[in-house]
């Protein structure tokens, strides 16, 4: 009775343990089908558009999943119609420049929130998080007046000034530093490390993983800015990749050709970021959400 | 004694005043800067560089001229808006019919008999196209020059035609006839019938104005005061319209999704601006053939097509400057620049007699047939009338949301058009 009491679990447990395991191996079979099919969904497009980059104009719209007659005139087009390689270093000085600034008047700006407390502190920082609300198209004439009395107009510089600081940068690391542990930094103080020194060689360091998502956020997305360099720039030369791209979408009809040709180039470096820091990528977007 | 003072000092006024008006100089003695904003220096392409390419020969011929090419969207004009709020220079413009009358009220477009000697302007005239030449005029005066301007086509494809059993020789006249030879397609192949650019976020409503006038009514009243399309002949013309969607003939196509259908062969008939004249050909070569027609009339009512496209317009009033202006307002709009204008952008010629001349654009004619519609309407051209007041754009937008829900939203046409032409006359001024 004992035995059967102790084999019977004996007995069954191999059965129930190989049930749970096919069950497992089904739902895993299954949840890996859902992801192949979810990722085929998510990339097709932009395999269409890589493809589509090789069609000529008159078998642009053949449906065929590889062109019957490559060509690489569509990126010749595109490179002849609009400075791509002038378009994608002003991009990426746009993006690399804003990022670095945005990330250090965060930074400065979240440790003063989060190290002192100060008159209206609670104040000021709902003032900037209230910045937030504020879409930048309500901005964007007062900023292109203040651009244009500053001889500006038509340059990077002025594309990155009403970026070199963002309210999501300051709230995001603000609220990373207040997480901090404070005994670790009451230990520094004690040292004898100064508040510079606590922020630069304390704070810093530890917080590089919310300080990398953050990067890659404020970098996609000034990549991918269009409103403010379309009001701004006056020449192809001093424009943005984006831009570039909409200058193949006209009156007369839209060069499908060369504008997929365009955002194949335009796509690679942010593409390269994104294989090299796929998980930083990963993990920024699920701390602060899609912005 | 009195009443001849008066006459006499009336008579006196009129010689005076129009001498006043003309604040131009008389020539360009030093360099001077003008900004040329166009919105076909925003697109890369072909549009692009004719653009460029004329700035360019103008500053050659004339080398006191420095002419600064703006890109702006026509889409909305922001940027001369802004630029104006900056106080920056806007000299010249490249402005859409539809935006005429906001242009003249906010950004100053100047009328030309305001600032140009009436002797050049009528020599400068001589040889354009009467019609072509009433495009710019409001109020009496002329603020523009027509300069990228076309009529509306109706495109189709002869294999689709061919395929259906209809005789691509003889393309439909009539929208009775459109309705018949779409059907056939429809039936008999696996294309569709047919589609326009009436409706939609890009059309505005130049394309719209055409088909009532076509059925002799109107949007609006000559006086532009008053809206009128909410009449029996605005009303009838969107039933028809409604008709062909109804029967399943009339595709609800946006603009990209109406070109790119039918320079992949997928869409028997397409009637739009000739202007995508290029784009089509680009996808019909060596697919299909493609030809073109004028646009289909309301039974035995002739047609009254207006055009699209854009004027120039001189908005400086440095004196200096507005000479500047308007020797490039008459290098782009001389036999030259309709030449290029025409055969490298792909809009209508004003001055007709380019058209056989073997120096400009006779040889070009030949190797392009599909033109010899949109020059056949010429004749017949009538202006796109801009809406006036600051709500213009909200009227137009109020007048075809109504004209899209009665074709596509199954909405009551005569009803919903009146509701609509209701709240638009209160926007306006």
């Amino acid at each position: 009775m004992t035995i059967d009491v102790i084999a019977r679990p004996a007995r069954a447990r191999p059965v129930t343990l190989r049930r749970i395991s096919n069950r497992s191996g089904l739902n895993t079979a299954a949840g890996h089908l859902l992801m192949v099919l979810l990722s085929i969904f998510c990339l097709f497009p932009v395999y269409w558009m890589l493809v589509s980059s090789f069609r000529p104009a008159n078998t642009l719209f053949e449906t065929s999943l590889w062109p019957t007659q490559p060509s690489l005139d569509n990126y010749t087009r595109a490179v002849d119609a609009i400075p791509i390689a002038r378009m994608l270093i002003n991009t990426l000085v746009f993006s690399a420049v804003s990022t670095v600034f945005q990330l250090l008047t965060g930074i400065l700006a979240a440790f003063a929130f989060a190290r002192w407390k100060f008159p209206f502190d609670k104040l000021v920082y709902t003032g900037v998080a209230l910045t937030w609300l504020v879409p930048f198209q309500v901005v964007m004439i007062p900023n292109y007046l203040l651009i244009a009395q500053m001889g500006l107009l038509d340059s990077v510089l002025a594309l990155i000034l009403p970026n070199i600081a963002a309210a999501l940068a300051i709230m995001l690391l603000a609220q990373a530093m207040r997480g901090f542990p404070k005994e670790v930094i009451e230990a520094a103080r004690m040292d004898g490390a100064s508040n510079w020194r606590v922020l630069w060689e304390v704070l810093v360091p530890n917080l590089r993983g919310t300080i990398a998502s953050l990067a890659i956020l404020i970098f996609i997305s000034t990549w991918n800015e269009y409103f403010w360099p379309l009001l701004l720039s006056r020449t192809a030369e001093n424009s943005v990749i984006q831009i570039g791209i909409q200058m193949f979408m006209t009156a007369e009809g839209n060069q499908w050709g060369p504008l997929m040709a365009a955002s194949t180039l335009a796509s690679l470096p942010v593409l390269v970021i994104y294989v090299v820091l796929q998980r930083q990528v990963v993990q920024s977007f699920m701390k602060s959400g899609i912005r | 004694m009195l009443r001849t003072s008066i006459l006499a000092c009336l008579l006196a006024l009129s010689t005076a005043v129009p001498a006043l008006a003309q604040t131009m100089a008389p020539s360009i003695e030093q360099p001077v800067t003008i900004t040329f904003y166009n919105y076909n220096l925003a697109a890369a392409g072909l549009g692009a560089e004719a653009t460029q390419k004329l700035i360019n020969e103008f500053m050659a011929a004339n080398p006191n001229v420095t002419v600064t090419g703006v890109p702006y969207g026509s889409a909305d004009g922001s940027r001369i808006q802004a630029d104006l709020a900056a106080g920056l220079p806007v000299d010249v413009v490249q402005t859409v019919f539809s935006d005429l009358d906001f242009s003249v009220t906010n950004f100053g477009a100047q009328a030309l008999e305001d600032i140009v000697p009436a002797g050049e302007i009528a020599t400068h005239l001589q040889g354009m196209h009467p019609n072509g030449t009433k495009l710019g005029v409001l109020n009496g005066k002329t603020y523009g020059l027509a300069y990228t301007f076309s009529t509306p086509v109706l495109f189709y494809n002869a294999d689709l035609f061919r395929a259906a059993g209809l005789d691509p020789d003889n393309p439909p006249k009539t929208w009775a006839d459109v309705k018949s030879a779409a059907l056939a397609v429809e039936e008999k192949t696996d294309a569709e019938g047919f589609t326009a650019g009436i409706t939609g976020p890009s059309a505005v409503d130049w394309l719209f104005q055409g088909v009532v006038r076509s059925n002799n009514g109107e949007v609006i009243s000559r006086d532009r005061k008053t809206l009128k399309f909410a009449e029996p002949e605005a009303i009838e013309a969107v039933a028809m319209l409604r008709d062909l969607y109804d029967a399943g003939v009339y595709e609800n196509y946006d603009f990209a999704g109406a070109v790119d259908g039918m320079a992949s062969g997928n869409l028997a008939m397409y009637l739009q601006t000739s202007a995508l004249q290029g784009s089509l050909v680009a996808g019909a070569n060596g697919n299909y053939e493609l030809r073109s027609s004028t646009m289909p009339r309301f039974a035995d009512k002739p047609t009254r097509p207006n055009n699209s496209g854009s004027a120039l317009t001189i908005h400086t009033t440095d004196p200096l400057k507005q000479r500047a202006a308007w020797e490039l307002m008459k290098f782009l709009t001389s036999e030259h620049g309709y030449t290029i204008i025409t055969s490298e952008i792909g809009y209508l010629p004003l001055r007709p007699a380019i058209v056989t001349d073997p120096k400009y654009l006779a040889g070009w004619i030949a190797d392009h047939p599909l033109v010899a519609p949109n020059l056949e309407q010429l004749d017949r051209l009538e202006p796109w009338d801009p809406m006036p007041g600051a709500n213009y754009r909200q009227i137009v937008k109020t007048m075809m949301d109504a004209v899209e829900m009665s074709i596509f939203g199954g909405a009551d046409v005569a009803t919903t058009l009146a509701d609509a032409q209701a709240n638009a006359q209160a926007l306006m001024p």
